[in-house]
């Protein structure tokens, strides 16, 4: 987490410049060299072959068979797969914000509920921390039940008669709600661990100097936290946009394709519609997507205090 | 402490080499399959009584989660050499793109080749895998849809007549449908679940062509043909007509689990669903009321035609391995010998495929405690051959379009008209795509 920008390396002042030995030249190479073979098995080659794939079109066991060049781009950014291409870009958008934020907010709440000693603390934080033991399919399957609108326990206890996960004007904030409380846990993990390094002696002394609770939280608490949220905020962000299981087991992207993330779309593409070149087109434009945000988050960065 | 330890490893060590050396011997077959829940244990349970049975073969059954998972894993690995599996259990809706991969045998070589008598088999279930002459899988897990009734609910609303057509249930939902003190409807008439597969089939039960080249069959479809047979315009009236009633509700989509669990809460007096789903449903009903079973019903009330199946079937792989292919269809016969299929319906729901089962006392006791049963059995021997059902790449997808489709009809509103229009295209436009790239 103490993540610092890299610094020019020291030269030591005994070495001549610009003679090295051929072997200097290797040696950095050397250490990288396990590293360098693990991203090229798992990242570097998969990339490459993406975007490769995402030149083609492809039969249905994903061999590519029709040079297509940039036909599967223009297809989905202005094509014939175009509306369903942004409309899962803007569904994306918007959960990921919600998300992310959402699950961050209430994971930092409940760790500021659960910071004071008091009985029953550690029922407490067992409770805020328990997301985290769930998995995602299982916590799906529960809540299809919970949402079910003839005798799911949501309607019993409102006495609402609504079909929230095949509404359109529901399933999206369901989807929501159940990521960001599945999220929740992890955030209150780490936030509540921020919170026990944050010396005692800085609210002591805040409080001498007549600091009320808010007062403390806004210029204690939440700089001396920055670098954990700044941590989360990350993590939220990439595992929002790679939210599936969810979509996948309660709405499978619908109604009206509103819940219809980006990953289940190249799901769908890939697997279901048997087109390995589109769905590598948008797995490309995704990729850009988080590189982008991914960019804009670490020039966000600068105002993270590190102590 | 430590000699204990290392005594022990050295034992464990001796013993799983012991019973390597046992089952040195057999033969070992590995079969996917894609059931989960109760049936995943008769599957396990079957197999077990088969290794059990003899001392030659030795088949390793392996759940490779829902068929689109099983799916997807034979496309993964189907880019490689060899199969991981000599046994793959896959939906129906998959065999066109299963033939293309090219990778399996059709059975019938090994029906020819040790004289297996193929007229026990249920001819309109043998029918569907027959394709380009050859019977290519052994169907194995078989059910058509099927309406089922709360009868009690029925009784007291005073409806004698079972409703035959979409049309008679919209009728009656009304003196159906019950309501809370705070005029809530309650029960609702008819819960519909907005399922691909039912699409498929009331295409077939108006007698009617789901796709060109005699419904896939002839030779692999180019089109969709419910465009120009009017099916898919005479389905999306029939979904605009059940969105207007106030007493039937849409509730879900590509499946039919959730209006399953309604049903058994006496939430609804009738909904749709496979029969494979009856053992599960009265099971879930238990006392509260009687259930009933009919004819999956018309569209229209001059409607001929009739179900086709739905469920799964055996693909044997084409590994070149003499050995083990003859043990895997061995295994298959296994699977499909009278007693078997009349344990598997009795356990499932789904059709002994077998009609010797129906001299099994197994069979007999059953359908005397389940007397809704025989309704699943005689709709499929009323079904002619003729409407087998159709054979399409791209099903999955096409499937998932139906649904899309009919979301927006019940959900946004969508005219028939222009939601035959936007399905036609898209499903031309993914059969074009695949057969250009395939064939």
């Amino acid at each position: 987490m103490q993540a610092r920008k890299p610094q020019p390396p020291i030269l030591n002042p005994g070495i001549k410049k610009g003679k090295k030995s051929l072997y200097e030249h290797i040696e950095p190479w050397l250490f990288m060299l396990p590293a360098l073979l693990v991203f090229s098995v798992f990242l570097f080659y998969p990339l490459f072959k993406t975007i490769y794939l995402s030149a083609f079109l492809t039969n249905s066991v994903g061999q590519p068979k029709v040079f297509y060049g940039f036909k599967n781009y223009l297809d989905i950014l202005t094509g014939r797969y175009s509306a369903s291409f942004w409309n899962s870009m803007w569904v994306t958008l918007r959960f990921v914000f919600f998300v992310a934020f959402g699950s961050l907010l209430l994971g930092l709440t409940t760790s500021l509920l659960t910071s004071k000693k008091f009985p029953g603390r550690a029922f407490a934080s067992a409770i805020y921390a328990m997301p985290i033991a769930i998995a995602s399919a299982a916590a799906a399957m529960s809540f299809k039940m919970i949402f079910h609108p003839s005798i799911g326990l949501i309607n019993r206890l409102f006495g609402t008669t609504v079909n929230w996960l095949n509404d359109p004007a529901w399933a999206f904030p369901v989807i929501c709600m159940i990521s960001i409380w599945l999220a929740s846990g992890i955030n209150y993990i780490f936030i509540s661990a921020g919170l026990r390094n944050i010396p005692d002696e800085l609210y002591e002394s805040a409080s001498i100097d007549g600091a009320g609770y808010w007062r403390q939280q806004r210029h204690i608490t939440l700089p001396s936290l920055s670098p954990t949220l700044f941590f989360q905020i990350i993590i939220n962000v990439i595992g929002a946009f790679q939210s599936f299981t969810q979509v996948r087991l309660l709405t499978m992207g619908g109604p009206n394709e509103t819940t219809n993330v980006i990953v289940y779309s190249i799901y769908l593409d890939a697997f279901r519609n048997f087109r390995f070149g589109s769905a590598a087109a948008r797995s490309i434009v995704l990729f850009v997507i988080i590189m982008i945000v991914t960019l804009i988050q670490f020039r966000a960065e600068r105002k993270v205090h590190y102590q | 402490m430590k000699r204990l330890v290392a005594l022990l490893l050295v034992l464990m060590l001796a013993l799983t080499g012991l019973t390597a050396l046992a089952e040195g011997g057999k033969t070992k077959v590995v079969f996917w399959y894609s059931l989960g829940g109760t049936n995943a244990e008769v599957i396990a349970s079957m197999v077990e009584a088969f290794n059990a049975s003899q001392d030659k073969i030795e088949v390793d059954a392996q759940y490779q989660g829902e068929y689109d998972d099983a799916i997807n894993k034979l496309k993964a690995t189907a880019m490689g050499e060899a199969l991981p599996f000599d046994i793959v259990q896959t939906y129906e809706i998959g065999s066109r793109f299963i033939i293309d991969s090219k990778k399996m045998v059709p059975v019938q070589t090994y029906i020819d080749k040790t004289g297996f008598d193929t007229s026990v088999i249920e001819p309109n279930l043998l029918a569907y895998y027959t394709i380009d002459g050859v019977i290519n899988s052994v169907p194995f897990n078989c059910s058509t849809p099927l309406m089922y009734y709360n009868k009690t609910a029925f009784d007291e609303a005073g409806i004698t007549e079972i409703p035959t057509t979409v049309d008679g249930i919209l009728e009656i939902a009304e003196k159906l449908a019950t309501f809370d003190s705070e005029g809530k409807l309650d029960r609702a008439g008819f819960l519909f679940s907005n399922y691909g597969w039912f699409f498929e089939q009331w295409t077939g039960k108006m007698g009617r062509e789901y796709v060109n080249n005699g419904n896939g069959r002839e030779s692999y479809a180019t089109k969709v043909a419910f465009d120009e047979n009017g099916a898919a315009l005479d389905l999306f009236n029939m979904w605009k007509k059940i969105s207007e009633n106030k007493y039937t509700q849409y509730i879900e989509r590509g499946g039919t689990g959730q209006s399953r669990a309604a049903f058994a809460a006496g939430k609804t007096a009738i909904f749709l669903a496979s029969t494979a789903n009856l053992a599960g449903v009265l099971a879930n009903v238990g006392d509260s009321f009687e259930v009933g079973t009919a004819f999956f019903p018309y569209v229209n009330a001059e409607d001929k035609g009739g179900v086709s199946t739905g469920g799964g079937t055996l693909w044997m792989v084409d590994s070149g391995d003499e050995a083990k292919m003859d043990a895997s269809w061995e295994f298959i016969q296994y699977m499909i010998n009278p007693e078997n299929q009349a344990i598997w319906n009795a356990k499932t729901g789904y059709f002994p495929i077998n009609m010797k089962a129906h001299d099994t006392d197994t069979f007999k006791e059953n359908i005397a405690k389940f007397p809704q049963f025989q309704t699943a059995l005689d709709q499929l021997h009323a079904s002619g051959p003729e409407y087998v059902g159709s054979l399409l790449s791209v099903f999955p997808e096409v499937r998932q379009y139906v649904e899309d489709v009919t979301e927006e009809v019940f959900l946004k509103g969508l005219s028939p008209e222009d939601a035959v229009t936007k399905l036609t295209n898209l499903a031309n436009d993914a059969i074009e795509m695949y057969n250009l790239t395939n064939y």
